[in-house]
């Protein structure tokens, strides 16, 4: 580390070290000036073996947030770096030798953040080059060895001991007992079949299958589907229909008739009508995904060379909205599906890590009121993605180039474009969304780190052990408290000061909209004998099935992968349709409370601008939501006053009472 | 369901070719005959207006994808417009018909709303004009406010169906004489309304007042163009005024704070005698030697005409572009909607509205930044002359950004300013080349200002959408004009004759005749940022602001070295006025774009002030659809419990909320309220409130909120279920919806 040159300096410098976390080096800085940005901004420039970070001045690292999220520039985030000199502009590729010293480097990050730095004359050109040269090997060396599984966060280890995760993380049997419970699923349980990761890697410890099925049978059963995932209930709605996720069947296997009828057994779930939907029909594969993403960051660079009139059919080449546009409305027909009448829908994807996740949480956003708060929404997301193992880690291309495709980025803008849709309905906010889409790429946590339970299970143990409070793997004290000091990316505070935590929070969010219940809650009707009515849902379209399983009547259908009944021509095409297709079906008849039906025309797709174009320095801060965000402070604060004055007279608030959680205990 | 045929249940998916067979037998008609007649609306007539024809049975199809459904009517054709009388509306829930148009229902067309019509003959559509020699089965009405109406004339008899289409060709496409207009018979016979005072009164008092000290006026009518009074610099002899009738003069339109002045100036006409070029070449250089004196020393000219939007240009895009939102049957929406992007590229229409903003950006950096005047140069300067000065004026002043200033700006540059609207919007049916939606344009551009910076206007999105479909309404005189002269000849306001009744006019700007006072709310924006009173005192800022705009630097105030530069300029475009076109001018150098460009780029990088200079931005991915206004009745776009209304419906809930907090606090602590003085109106709250879930396309599309269609297809779903008790439970479940 060169040796500080001024008094000023020094005690920068001295102060960097401050800030690092547990086994983080610094390995070269340098005083720079943020570009940009107005007002450029002076500050230092650090590369450490796991970021890159810009320390604005008179900016002190607070304790209690370890990491930011404006500043940190973590190394895999990092996709391009350029260094400028002059009229030379060189892009730096893992191992590229720098021959100038660069006036001016651009750091383009996969969150589409960018940082511009420029390099201050006056004797230290030395310093610039050091730290440019230490962010192309740094990040050579993240790119080799997957060494930043984790940071042990000072403030986990030292602080208190334990630590209540923000949301279950559903490790525990209780966290899974509860949630099964909170949604009333009746007909559930919750098998352990798989505590010791023995039926999947990639499935989570604990699931929720029908109660009539045994454990016994659910391990048979689960092999005959890939990858050993088999069906399991992933949300139970209110008026008694079930929502299912589910592998692809394994063909290869011969299970005997016992099996299929267990197959098929939990597949009904107890119901009389059973969808089968084809998940992967009529929405982008995994390689699609990842080259329309490409594009999208391409055409969104800030020096895209697209012109301005020409943008929009840009826009429509990179496809990206294309795909946005084909998740929700395929999530709106699940999502009819599911409510329309009392019946089992399955969401059937080959690997069941990627879209149905997608899916099955879009279906859940659109129709429970619930998912649409902010503890409910990562809820979701540690369910359906984390907790089932989306292969986070593959899919952001943690292990190599091939099978990357940000399904979860696909999943954010499609949320993104409901909460734009439906601005009234959710409790989170865009920046929240912004929050988690940053995060993915962030090392601090094991959330999005690993691909499977398994390993996040795994890595967790050295984790805990690493900040000397290991507790063994079932560490479940007998009165059920879990002592696991395991962080996951909902610890917010790591990252976020309060006042960006505050603006996690729609404004505009009524919960008035969010009804207590549905409609009476309807018994669970368990049906005994095989489904009365069986249907798979394809291109749009119900069609009527003759069995569930492929694997019953002839053996010729084997080979038949996973559209194994050739469709009828033109059957059933226009009942499905109709019953499902448009929105504007519901015409006159009011839509049952709760359901969100999403726009899905071209017009009513958008580009997510306060993500995607960050880095063009003419994007801006949102404007009316600031707005109604101070609205809503003038309340609060007209609230504080009139409460001091008159303390006993005055009754509870009715703003109060409609928002207890969060947002006025957390502004004060 | 009385009087509402539902034809053809089960009708074919997204077909893939337009269906628009009606599956109704004549025997269904006849049984449902009478039921309609007697329930059916009795027809509204507005003073002076009188029915011209109708015919019976005809169905008004509801758009919807697959099945064709309608409504049995009366279609009737009156003077004013054309009407669908269905089953009565009382079915409307009562928040509904408070937003409702007053003059116009939904099932209304004026006759100038009209855009074109189309016949349905054996499946095959074709456009209608002239005289008929076969009558089609069904009738499609395009509507300027891009609606579209399905009228089936099968059922008809066919007398009618002859009397009705040939009416409603001849009362809409053939041409007119202006006196022929609606607007006349109605302002006479209307006595209920009194006569309204017009703002252009204030408004040309107000320049008077404001002016007189700097500029000269000229208090003389002496061109069909022009006002009866408008400001000029005050150098300019008088005579020079009159010589080309009023060609070739700058007219002042707005100072700018520092000084600096918006001017246009209508070019002269084209001549080929070279004496006469002589001559206007020496008016034109005595014209720029005066401009050239101190205070105007330097003055940057925009050519309009030459290198700028032509009108043509505007008019093919907006062709294209509305074809984009008048929607026949949703299998076509769905074919185009795949291309969304690049069919609505091809239409250059937001291509144009970036050029108009980046141009009205470029204006407003002469004068603000590089203390220029800007004289704007254009053939009757009637054209993109307002749009460009009224944008740089909603961009500069924010008093134009209120409801009141933005009326009497438009008022001021369109209206007084003598934009061709009767021409432009094409209300006489004289000339379809000359139907040009510059006005509109106009209004999208404000819209994407307005999108983009909510706080800083006091009028929503609405308002705009609101008055963009006022251009069609045949009773107000705003927009039934070419210029104030012809208006004042027309209405007789300088020949006092008596022995007509006085003619009652009414303008767009009273918005009580079309709306409620409860469907007004909606007109103004809860968001908008009021500029903080500093006391009491003055109650008008705007007066006081206009003198500070005036004050014009006398002295010599301003960078001696850029005069050269500028001297030079004006040489190039007195020759280009005299017919030698030069075509790059000076504004396409390169110093002017890079000025331009770090103009633009500063003030995006600084945070906004609201009742400042106001930019748009005009990147790519900003220039937007004015959803409102072109989805609005695609039932498709709808989306229920969303869009802007959502939250719109939550602030003025919590404004409410803040006012009722503040009177309380008030009430208790008097000494408190000066602090809080200024409570905002937040009476409009109750009315969102009551409506859990309003469509997205609130207040506007009523109409597809009337189509009930059996939510689930029972029918074919019993056929292949076999067990009872399902079927049993299928019924619950559908009734649950009701709920």
């Amino acid at each position: 580390m060169p040796e500080p040159r001024s008094g000023q300096l020094g005690s920068l410098a001295s102060s960097l070290a401050s800030g690092c976390l547990p086994g983080e080096q610094i390995l070269a800085w340098a005083p720079g000036l943020r570009k940009g940005l107005e007002p450029e901004l002076p500050g230092i420039l650090i590369c450490t073996n796991f970021r890159v970070t810009f320390q604005p001045c008179g900016w002190q690292r607070s304790q209690d947030t370890p990491l930011s999220s404006e500043y940190d520039f973590s190394l895999v985030n990092i996709e391009r770096l350029e260094a400028m000199s002059g009229l030379a502009r060189v892009q730096l590729h893992p191992g590229s030798q720098l021959k100038f010293i660069p006036e001016e480097i651009l750091i383009h990050g996969r969150d589409f953040r960018l940082l511009r730095i420029g390099f201050e004359a006056g004797g230290l050109e030395p310093q610039a080059f050091q730290v440019t040269m230490a962010i192309v090997q740094a990040r050579a060396q993240s790119n080799e060895t997957q060494q930043y599984g984790g940071i042990a966060l000072s403030k986990a280890g030292q602080g208190s001991g334990f630590r209540k995760p923000p949301i279950p993380l559903l490790e525990t049997l209780e966290d899974w007992e509860m949630e099964l419970k909170k949604q009333g699923a009746k007909g559930w349980r919750v098998s352990t079949v798989n505590e010791r990761f023995d039926v999947a890697t990639s499935l989570p410890r604990y699931f929720w299958v029908p109660s009539r099925i045994l454990d016994s049978e659910v391990r048979r059963t689960f092999g005959h589907f890939r990858q050993g995932r088999g069906p399991r209930l992933s949300w139970h709605h209110p008026g008694g229909s079930d929502l299912l996720r589910c592998g692809g069947f394994y063909n290869a296997s011969d299970p005997n008739k016992e099996d299929i009828r267990a197959v098929e057994s939990m597949l009904q779930a107890g119901h009389s009508d059973v969808v089968l939907v084809d998940t992967m029909d009529e929405l982008p594969g995994l390689a699609d995904v990842q080259l329309a993403h490409l594009k999208l960051r391409a055409l969104c660079l800030p020096d895209s060379s697209v012109a301005e009139d020409k943008w929009l059919s840009a826009l429509e080449g990179t496809r990206w909205l294309d795909y946005v546009r084909a998740c929700l409305r395929k999530a709106s027909d699940v999502s009819v599906l599911v409510t329309s009448r009392v019946r089992s829908v399955v969401l059937q994807e080959r690997g069941d890590r990627d879209l149905n996740g997608l899916l099955s949480s879009l279906v859940q956003l659109l129709l429970a009121p619930e998912a649409r708060t902010l503890f409910g929404f990562q809820s979701v997301v540690q369910r359906e993605w984390v907790a089932a193992g989306h292969p986070f880690l593959t899919r952001f291309g943690g292990t190599g180039a091939s099978e990357e495709a940000p399904v979860f980025l696909l999943f954010l803008d499609c949320v993104w474009q409901l909460l734009q849709q439906f601005p009234a309905e959710f409790e989170f906010s865009e920046f929240f969304l912004l929050a988690l889409h940053d995060s993915v790429r962030v090392p601090d946590t094991l959330t999005f780190l690993r691909n499977t339970p398994w390993e996040r299970g795994k890595q967790s143990r050295q984790f805990n052990s690493y900040t000397q409070v290991y507790t063994p793997e079932n560490s479940q004290s007998p009165d059920g408290n879990c002592i696991n000091v395991q962080l996951s990316v909902w610890d917010w505070d790591l990252r976020y000061s309060n006042e960006q935590i505050l603006q996690f929070h729609n404004p505009g969010y009524d919960p008035e909209h969010c009804p207590e219940s549905w409609f009476p809650r309807q018994p669970n009707f368990m049906v005994p004998g095989p489904p009365s009515s069986m249907w798979l849902f394809s291109r749009g379209a119900l069609t009527p099935l003759h069995q569930l399983c492929p694997w019953r009547d002839s053996p010729s259908l084997l080979a038949v992968p996973s559209r194994w009944l050739s469709r009828p021509a033109t059957s059933s095409e226009s009942l499905a349709d109709q019953e499902w297709g448009l929105p504007s079906h519901w015409g006159a008849c009011p839509l049952p409370p709760g359901l969100l039906l999403p726009g899905y025309l071209g017009p009513q797709i958008r580009l997510w601008k306060r993500c995607y174009l960050r880095g063009r320095p003419e994007v801006q801060m949102g404007l009316s939501a600031l707005t109604i965000s101070g609205l809503r402070e003038e309340l609060a604060c007209l609230q504080e006053l009139l409460r001091k004055w008159t303390p006993r007279v005055f009754p509870q608030d009715r703003c109060e009472k409609r928002d207890p959680n969060t947002f006025f205990s957390q502004s004060q | 369901m009385l009087g509402k045929g539902v034809v053809g249940g089960g009708g074919g998916t997204k077909a893939p070719k337009p269906s628009f067979v009606s599956y109704v037998r004549p025997e269904e008609i006849h049984t449902n005959e009478k039921e309609v007649t007697e329930k059916e609306a009795t027809l509204h007539l507005l003073p002076g207006e009188q029915l011209l024809c109708e015919a019976s049975t005809v169905l008004k199809y509801v758009q919807e994808d697959s099945c064709q459904r309608g409504v049995y009517g009366r279609l009737v054709c009156t003077d004013f417009k054309i009407a669908f009388l269905g089953d009565d509306e009382s079915a409307l829930d009562n928040y509904e018909t408070q937003f409702k148009n007053k003059v116009i229902g939904e099932n209304d067309i004026t006759l100038h709303c009209v855009d074109q019509i189309y016949g349905v003959f054996d499946e095959k559509k074709k456009t209608l004009f002239g005289q008929l020699k076969k009558y089609p089965e069904k009738l499609i009405i395009h509507c300027k406010d891009l609606r579209v109406f399905h009228f089936c004339l099968r059922y008809t008899k066919e007398e009618e169906v002859k009397r009705i289409v040939s009416g409603i060709i001849h009362h809409t496409q053939s041409p007119k004489l202006l006196k022929r207009l609606f607007l006349f018979s109605y302002a006479q016979n209307n006595t209920v309304k009194k006569l309204e005072k017009e703002k252009l009164a204030s408004t040309q008092k107000e320049i008077r007042n404001s002016c007189s000290s700097v500029l000269g006026t000229v208090p003389e009518l002496f061109s069909l163009r022009l006002p009866a009074y408008f400001v000029v610099p005050t150098p300019l002899p008088e005579e020079d005024v009159k010589r080309f009738q009023g060609h070739g003069i700058p007219i002042w339109c707005w100072s700018c704070h520092n000084g600096s002045a918006l001017l246009k100036m209508s070019a002269l006409p084209k001549e080929q005698d070279d004496g006469i070029l002589q001559i206007q070449k020496s008016f034109l250089d005595g014209i720029y030697k005066t401009i050239h004196r101190p205070p105007y020393e330097i003055v940057k000219t925009e050519d309009l005409s030459s290198n700028f939007l032509s009108l043509q240009e505007i008019q093919t895009a907006y062709c294209k572009f509305k074809q984009l939102f008048l929607i026949d049957n949703s299998t076509e929406f769905w074919d185009t909607d795949i291309k969304w992007f690049s069919l609505l590229e091809s239409s250059s229409w937001l291509d144009i509205i970036r050029r108009c903003l980046k141009k009205a950006i470029e204006i407003t950096e002469s004068l603000e930044a590089q203390n220029m005047n800007v004289l704007l140069l254009e053939e009757n300067a009637s054209d993109l002359c307002c749009l460009l000065s009224s944008l740089v004026q909603v961009m500069m002043d924010p008093h134009c950004r209120t409801r009141t200033g933005f009326q009497s700006l438009v008022q001021k540059e369109w209206v007084m300013g003598g934009h061709c609207f009767l021409d432009r919007c094409n209300h006489l049916r004289q000339n379809d080349k000359e139907e040009v939606p510059v006005f509109l344009l106009f209004l999208d551009c404000v819209w994407q200002l307005v999108h983009q910076h909510t706080p800083a206007f006091e009028f929503t999105e609405t308002y705009l959408t609101v008055l963009s479909d006022s251009l069609y309404i045949p009773i107000f005189s705003t927009f039934f004009f070419n210029s104030p002269h012809q208006k004042d000849t027309n209405m007789g306001r300088e020949s006092l004759d008596t022995q007509s009744k006085p003619l009652n006019l009414l303008t767009v700007w009273d918005w009580s005749v079309q709306f409620e006072p409860k469907a007004q709310t909606l007109l103004r924006n809860p968001l908008y940022a009021e500029k903080p009173k500093p006391d009491k005192g003055p109650r008008k800022g705007m007066r006081f602001k206009h003198q500070r705009q005036l004050s014009l630097p006398l002295t010599q105030s301003k960078s001696s070295p850029k005069r050269g530069f500028f001297r030079e300029e004006t040489d190039h475009l007195i020759k280009n006025l005299l017919g030698k076109r030069i075509s790059k001018l000076i504004n396409s150098s390169d110093e002017l774009q890079d000025s331009f460009r770090e103009f633009y780029d500063s003030w995006h990088s600084k945070p906004t002030d609201y009742h400042g200079l106001l930019l748009p931005h005009i990147e790519g991915p900003e220039i937007r659809v004015w959803a409102q206004r072109y989805l609005r009745w695609i039932p498709e776009a709808q989306i229920l419990g969303g869009g802007r209304m959502a939250v719109m419906s939550r602030l003025l809930e919590m404004m409410e909320e803040v006012q009722d907090l503040q009177e309380k606090i008030n009430e208790r602590h008097p000494s408190q309220a000066a602090l809080h003085a200024e409570t905002r109106h937040a009476e409009a709250s109750c009315l969102l409130r009551n409506s859990a879930r309003l469509s997205s396309l609130f207040p506007f599309a009523l109409l597809q909120r009337h189509s009930s269609k059996p939510v689930l297809p029972t029918s074919g779903w019993k056929a292949l279920e076999d067990e009872e008790d399902l079927a049993k439970r299928e019924d619950d479940f559908v009734d649950l919806g009701d709920v």
